[in-house]
């Protein structure tokens, strides 16, 4: 059994439908990525496997180690092991990164009462802080606020290195970022795929290719208008490098035409639509 | 004296109980003929009404003095355990007073800052060591008896209080330290504080007003008299602060009175030229709390910075007054007020900037911020501005807003629990503000304050609980698609 299952996801945002009937399977070990032009709902599902109350699931399923994952509160699924790299990561004022990130890291590895020792706190967030090459004047700043957008990015991978997550959704991180910044945190991602030896899986979302050279995906999938559309192995994302979205749109028209005329499964190309 | 007492304790709210406390006290006759003076004003002044601008959002009849008795006794012997707390709190200040119910019963002051001819003492030794220094600054030019009927009852039957005052360029490093604590039932109290910081002086204050928790004022009985309102108590504190050319004064105001204790009182500070005051008015305790909290700005160049942190639950009640009043060129006043409220707690806050002519090249700016937690509980923000010269720098904000649910979110993405990320959102809150507080162990002292008022969510009594949203499952909507 795969450890995150994605069944027939419908989604909804006040009277939209964003998702309409999405379908995926992650494990750990694995690499995801999801690629799609901007609206095809993928900061949704993003969000959606969160727990993000402004979206509202219609229909369908997911299941996170054989458990009902839409029933679980947030915090309960961070506690898990999910764990989401926002694209755009609010800004808490008030609220200090350090304390921020000793209280998250202490829920996460189950002290209840008490927060995580400070000496052991301080030990891995400078290893961390370390190997992402993050300054370390950011922690004593309020969580996000007035930072860069590179330095937001940045935070959230942080973040994802400190709470070891199981199942990583890395939401557009690589958006906004110069080449050398994509480096760091591809670097960063890759150490902790390396050190989870196995124990870790990443859906890896993002409109470019380009963080593709850095962090190898083992499966991509490309979105359009709320449907998982192709997936394939590594080489379709050189291939939606060299053609855009272009060519998939125009065999996603044929078959969208031809499954409202006629309501069956078609495959047109790469595209595929899947009926439930 | 025994006589007195019970005089007193019978005679309730009467002349006869102005003169036998100012007899039992044994004061000079300046200061008698000050109390009966203002005990006729008291008379002659009109109880407050619903329609007076003041009072259109706070009853006038929670203050009610029916069953109150005007003086209490310390108790003797030794401080019971929950008083001896809070006076062991504050770790090695410069010096410490203790009023408990209506007498001074500690009172201590640093060696060295005695020589150097500091005083801070309770009124009453220093009415008879200081009578000069008191008959020229007491309710005379910052606060007066006149000016409400509280302030003229204050005039009349205050006791206990303290005194600080600080020579010219004398600087004091360690926060001075001043308590009252109420543990009678149906007492009303009525502390005085005169600060007068001299030239170029110094000096930090923190004054701290506590009672026992629960419903009623601790377990102690000194004799009430019948008709007595069991577990109520009334406290009409008065500060006044009168900064010299130079002086720098830092104070901070902890209220944390009983869930049993009305108050209202006034904070004035009146500033001459250069004159800084930094002032943070704390309001956790009470059942309903009216504060002004007022700073003239009299001579050129003064600064105050006026920082207010109130916190309301269950059904507590703050109704706080802010003036800033320049009445000097190159002054600056600097306001800002969080306020957050939770169960069916309310708060209003009233902010005036009165800039007179001829206090050019002012600098004013005032800011509310209002932080709402439970359905039940209200905000209200008034800002107002008097602006009688025309060269100045003014701004006024209020924001009044529930808890952020994108913020919780992202809080608990991270694995914090729901009542855990309100509380990190509500010390993020207040945080801005106690940035601004250089004192750490007071600073430390309030978040924990804080968290106890928000523990009561944690616990899940309900009260203030925030409703959770999830998402909509498939089973409860089914949409046409």
């Amino acid at each position: 059994m795969a450890d995150l299952e994605i069944r027939d996801l419908t989604v909804q945002v006040e009277d939209k439908v964003i998702l309409k009937g999405a379908n995926l399977t992650l494990s750990k070990g694995e690499v995801h990525a999801l690629m799609g032009p901007n609206g095809s709902g993928k900061s949704t599902l993003a969000n959606v496997l969160m727990g993000n109350p402004f979206y509202q699931v219609v229909k369908g399923e997911v299941l996170y180690k054989g458990q009902d994952l839409l029933a679980m509160s947030p915090d309960e699924r961070a506690r898990r092991g999910l764990f989401i790299a926002f694209q755009y990561p609010v800004s808490i004022p008030g609220v200090t990164m350090s304390s921020f990130l000793r209280t998250a890291v202490s829920a996460r590895r189950g002290y209840d009462k008490e927060l995580m020792p400070v000496g052991e706190f301080q030990k891995l967030l400078k290893q961390k802080m370390d190997e992402l090459k993050i300054e370390p004047a950011i922690v004593s700043r309020y969580v996000n606020e007035g930072f860069s957008g590179g330095e937001k990015k940045r935070a959230e991978i942080l973040q994802m290195a400190m709470l070891e997550p199981e199942i990583a959704i890395m939401d557009e991180t690589d958006s906004g970022l110069d080449i050398d910044s994509v480096k760091v945190v591809s670097d960063g991602v890759n150490r902790m795929l390396e050190r989870a030896k196995g124990a870790m899986g990443i859906l890896l979302i993002t409109h470019y290719s380009r963080i593709l050279h850095f962090i190898k995906p083992s499966y991509v999938h490309v979105m359009f208008d709320g449907r998982f559309v192709v997936s394939g192995g590594p080489d379709l994302a050189e291939e939606l490098e060299q053609s855009g979205y272009e060519g998939i749109k125009a065999q996603f028209e044929v078959i969208a035409a031809e499954v409202q005329a006629e309501g069956a499964v078609r495959r047109a190309g790469k595209v595929f639509w899947v009926a439930h | 004296m025994q006589e007195q007492m019970t005089h007193l304790a019978r005679a309730g709210f009467s002349r006869e109980s102005v003169l036998a406390l100012s007899e039992r006290l044994g004061e000079p006759a300046w200061m008698r003929e000050f109390r009966l003076a203002a005990w006729e004003t008291f008379e002659r002044l009109p109880w407050p009404a619903p329609a007076d601008p003041e009072w259109r959002r706070t009853d006038p009849t929670m203050f009610r003095l029916e069953g109150i008795r005007p003086f209490a006794d310390a108790p003797a012997g030794a401080l019971p355990a929950s008083l001896q707390q809070v006076v062991d709190a504050w770790q090695a200040p410069a010096g410490l007073l203790l009023q408990r119910n209506s007498q001074g019963v500690r009172s201590q002051l640093d060696a060295g800052a005695a020589r150097r001819g500091v005083v801070f003492t309770d009124l009453h030794t220093a009415l008879r060591e200081r009578g000069d220094l008191i008959r020229e600054n007491f309710m005379t030019t910052c606060v007066r008896p006149d000016e409400t009927k509280f302030r003229a009852l204050h005039a009349a039957l205050w006791s206990g209080g303290a005194l600080l005052y600080v020579p010219d360029g004398v600087e004091i490093t360690t926060p001075l330290v001043s308590l009252a604590w109420i543990d009678a039932d149906g007492v009303g109290i009525f502390p005085h504080l005169l600060v007068i910081a001299g030239q170029n002086s110094k000096v930090t204050l923190i004054t701290c007003a506590a009672s026992p928790p629960g419903d009623r004022p601790g377990s102690s009985i000194d004799g009430g008299g019948p008709g007595r309102v069991e577990g109520q108590a009334f406290a009409d504190p008065v500060t006044e602060l009168i900064l010299r050319d130079g002086a720098q004064i830092r104070l901070v105001t902890l209220q944390e009175w009983g869930s049993n204790v009305a108050e209202i009182g006034i904070i004035r500070s009146v500033l001459a030229r250069d004159a800084e005051l930094r002032s943070l008015l704390v309001g956790f305790g009470g059942k309903v709390v009216k504060t002004n909290v007022e700073s003239i700005l009299d001579g050129p160049g003064a600064t105050s910075e006026m920082l207010g942190l109130v916190f309301g639950d269950s059904r507590q009640h703050f109704d706080l007054h802010t003036l800033q009043e320049h009445r000097a060129p190159h002054t600056l006043s600097d306001l800002l007020y969080k306020n957050a409220v939770k169960d069916r707690a309310r708060s209003v806050f009233s902010g005036m900037i009165r800039v007179l002519p001829g206090a050019q090249k002012t600098n004013a700016f005032q800011a509310n911020r209002n932080l709402i937690l439970s359905g039940g509980a209200k905000a209200d923000s008034i800002p107002n501005l008097e602006i009688m010269a025309n060269d100045l720098r003014c701004t006024h904000g209020s924001a009044t807003s529930r808890i952020n649910e994108e913020h919780l979110f992202y809080l608990m993405s991270r694995g914090l629990a729901r009542a855990q990320a309100v509380r990190m959102v509500v010390e993020g809150f207040f945080a801005e503000l106690l940035d601004r507080v250089p004192l750490d162990d007071l600073r430390a002292r309030l978040q924990r304050e804080i968290d106890q008022k928000m523990a009561d969510d944690a616990d899940g009594n309900g009260k203030g609980e925030i409703p959770t949203r999830r998402p909509v499952r498939s089973e409860e909507r089914q949409p046409a698609l």
